[in-house]
């Protein structure tokens, strides 16, 4: 009796390890989009996804960042390259802004990244300089990823440390986009590319004596970045420091943020608070502001969705000029740990160079950056699209400079920033002090990481 | 051999051993990496490098965030905890007496805290705090007119985070019957008998007669309110704000590990927390010989 006990529970224990025992290996990879440690990412027994011959049947997981739209169309890119390729089946991941970074890194963590991944300036240093990304270029020597139509200019802006860490997808530049109609209801004139804050300022107590606001908010580390620029300074510096000296200028920037603020030309703090962070919700497109201060690719997101015609607009000078610059909208990247590095590099060469995906994208990541490509869908071009893409060439002209990509350790100092002009916001602290006081951590936080 | 295998004991450890497994695979091994990479500095993406107490000395003379996110979590405890208790005895002496609906009362009462903790309610929470949420819309059928945020506002927003756990004080209340039901009858005829007035029944019969489970309930919360994250997470979308008034602990360590990639400074952290939960604990047990009456034990 107790020698069957045994024996039954010996078979019990062994069906509890296999039941509960972690991945199994061949096991097709379950749902996309969890955050705990994940399953293999690929099942392919064996292959390893050549183009050539008999094609074993692949996965390869794809995932970017959006809004509805954006999702909405990037599946329908994707069902047309499933089409084309039958033998690739791609799974795709997807989230707002913010979310979709926080489930990439526990993924790195547990090396199960997806195969193509959007990738962004902000970040691309913290990724590429712990090893999890592919250096592009020798696919693009051996002509897997098609640059023949391509500037090099375009290629520099990702590049980081001389390796192709990812393809830009399209080129955009900080914008303010504006409501034409609301300006002029206030009594003011349609700003022109001349304007300057001080137009600003005025423009906005036009419009809060109509109960309107200027925008719901001004992103920090884009435009006091800019403002920075405009006075010929910057705010990262290329060895992976702080780049401006002059404190004043952080503090000029920031006293005129905060009499705005005061002034009741912003959201209040509480109840941007709530917001999710998407186009469906600012201010500008819900009709309570006549400004977005964005970037260009956001225009036609942002024009469909207020349904009135809107404007595009380079940020308040003076020095405009200094202070724009081109840069990746998104990108692609490919990670290290994708078992079919070379149909992923076909993948992102789609996106990149074939016309009639980007028949459907129509520009809305960013202008294109191959030449063929914008030359065949131009006559496709919404006028917002078009608007668009006149802009980003009115910037080329303009721009004397590239800007510096945030350094690692960039996070925790946008991070600091932010709290700062909280603080700043709510009276805890001067512009002043808050200064020097983001000199101090922010020069701490940057050596820290350089180590 | 034979006479091994056919040893009780043995069988009896065969059939805990997928527990055993489980348990020192995914509770051992973790707790002690953790500790090992307190030590280190680990972005997650390359392998850890020792430095030492380094993170420890850090946290401590260095981090004005974490002492303030220490400074919202006490807060958080201190409030909610015995407000959540003091709710619980209060319903739970108010059901124990009525008989009409009492169980439908029950469920109602509970219900909150079988959902409370999810990500849904939190979102609902958002909903109702807002500025123009349910909250505001009460406030103004009386009159009172606030488009203010609850949660956006700096001195409001640990309350909206205190309420919610407030709001499922259910858990509590049902342990709590459980215990008045255990109350023999006999020792309120007694006191009454004696001449003791409601209030005296009160203070000298039932409080003593439930203050293990009130020691119980005190503990279990007062450990689960120091880890509380998902409602921080969710209502302030991660931010800890406005202003870092609802950074609780477990959300700046969340931020260390997957914001800034900073592994061993959040394994550090989580050590801490673990020592200052062990303290508490600790004290809460110590002083519990004064108030808490075992009826096994006898009269002290």
């Amino acid at each position: 009796m107790r020698r069957f006990a045994f024996v039954l529970a010996l078979m019990l224990l062994l069906l509890a390890a296999f039941g509960c025992g972690g991945n199994e290996p061949g096991s097709s990879s379950g749902p996309s989009a969890n955050t705990d440690t994940g399953t293999p990412a690929s099942p392919a027994p064996g292959g390893n996804g050549n183009g050539s011959g008999n094609q074993e049947n692949i996965t390869l997981r794809f995932a970017w960042w959006g809004g509805q739209s954006r999702h909405d169309y990037t599946l329908k890119m994707i069902e047309m390259y499933e089409k084309q390729h039958p033998h690739v089946k791609i799974e795709p991941e997807y989230a707002g802004f913010d979310d979709y970074w926080k489930k990439l890194v526990p993924q790195a963590a547990a090396n199960d990244l997806p195969d193509v991944i959007q990738m962004s300036v902000a970040y691309v240093t913290e990724f590429a300089e712990r090893g999890q990304l592919v250096d592009l270029a020798e696919y693009m020597e051996q002509g897997l990823l098609d640059k023949s139509s391509i500037p090099d200019s375009y290629l520099e802006i990702g590049r980081h440390d001389g390796k192709q860490y990812q393809i830009t997808l399209g080129v955009n530049a900080l914008a303010v986009i504006a409501d034409p109609q609301m300006i002029e209801d206030a009594g003011g004139t349609v700003p022109t590319e001349q304007w300057t804050w001080d137009d600003l300022e005025e423009l906005g107590a036009k419009l809060k004596a109509k109960g309107k606001m200027l925008t719901a908010t001004i992103d920090h580390r884009n435009f006091l970045n800019y403002y920075l620029r405009s006075k010929g300074q910057s705010l990262f510096s290329p060895d992976g420091g702080l780049g401006y000296t002059d404190d004043g200028l952080f503090a000029e920037y920031f006293t005129r943020y905060k009499r705005m603020y005061d002034n009741g030309y912003f959201l209040s703090l509480d109840k941007f608070a709530q917001k999710k962070g998407i186009p469906e919700d600012d201010e500008m497109v819900l009709g309570n502001a006549a400004f977005s201060f964005s970037w260009s690719n956001l225009f036609v997101a942002d024009s469909a969705l207020a349904k009135r015609p809107l404007d595009i607009l380079p940020p308040p000078g003076p020095d405009a000029d200094q202070g724009l610059y081109l840069q990746s909208s998104q990108g692609l990247s490919v990670t290290q740990n994708s078992k079919h590095k070379e149909e992923a590099v076909k993948f992102v060469n789609f996106f990149i160079n074939d016309i009639e995906a980007n028949k459907i994208m129509l520009g809305e990541r960013g202008v294109p950056i191959s030449s063929k490509v914008q030359e065949a869908i131009k006559p496709l071009l919404s006028p917002e699209s078009s608007k668009v893409v006149d802009y980003i060439a009115r910037v080329g002209e303009m721009v004397t400079s590239g800007n510096v990509i945030d350094p690692v350790g960039g996070v925790e100092v946008i991070k600091l920033l932010n709290d700062l002009a909280e603080q700043i916001a709510y009276n805890a602290i001067t512009p002043e002090e808050a200064a020097a006081k983001f000199r101090k951590e922010a020069t701490a936080i940057l050596a820290k990481n350089k180590s | 051999m034979k006479r091994l295998l056919e040893h009780d004991n043995v069988v009896g450890y065969v059939y805990l051993s997928p527990f055993i497994l489980g348990f020192l695979i995914f509770t051992l091994y973790p707790i002690l990496s953790s500790f090992y990479y307190s030590f280190t500095g680990y972005n997650l993406m390359e392998s850890p490098n020792w430095i030492g107490l380094e993170n420890y000395r850090t946290m401590f003379l260095d981090d004005e965030k974490l002492i303030k996110s220490l400074k919202v979590t006490f807060t958080y405890v201190f409030a909610s905890v015995p407000l959540r208790l003091g709710f619980a005895l209060f319903v739970a002496l108010l059901l124990y007496r009525t008989v009409s609906g009492a169980g439908f009362y029950r469920a109602a009462y509970y219900l909150p805290s079988l959902i409370g903790g999810s990500v849904a309610v939190s979102i609902m929470w958002i909903q109702v705090f807002g500025d123009q949420g349910l909250v505001n819309a009460m406030l103004g059928l009386i009159g009172i007119h606030t488009s203010m945020s609850w949660i956006g506002n700096p001195s409001t927003s640990l309350g909206t985070l205190i309420a919610l756990s407030v709001w499922q004080f259910g858990s509590s209340m049902l342990i709590f019957l459980a215990g008045l039901k255990n109350i023999p009858q006999t020792y309120y005829e007694a006191a009454s008998v004696d001449g003791a007035n409601r209030f005296q029944r009160f203070f000298k019969v039932t409080i003593p007669l439930l203050s293990p489970i009130m020691l119980f309930n005190l503990i279990m919360q007062t450990i689960s309110a120091f880890m509380t994250f998902t409602p921080a997470y969710v209502i302030t979308r991660g931010e800890g704000g406005p202003l870092d008034t609802t950074l609780l602990y477990s959300l700046y360590l969340f931020r260390r590990a997957f914001t800034f990639f900073q592994m061993g400074y959040a394994s550090a952290m989580a050590w801490v927390m673990l020592l200052i939960i062990g303290l508490i604990t600790f004290i809460l047990f110590k002083t519990s010989v004064y108030w808490v009456h075992y009826e096994s034990k006898g009269e002290k």
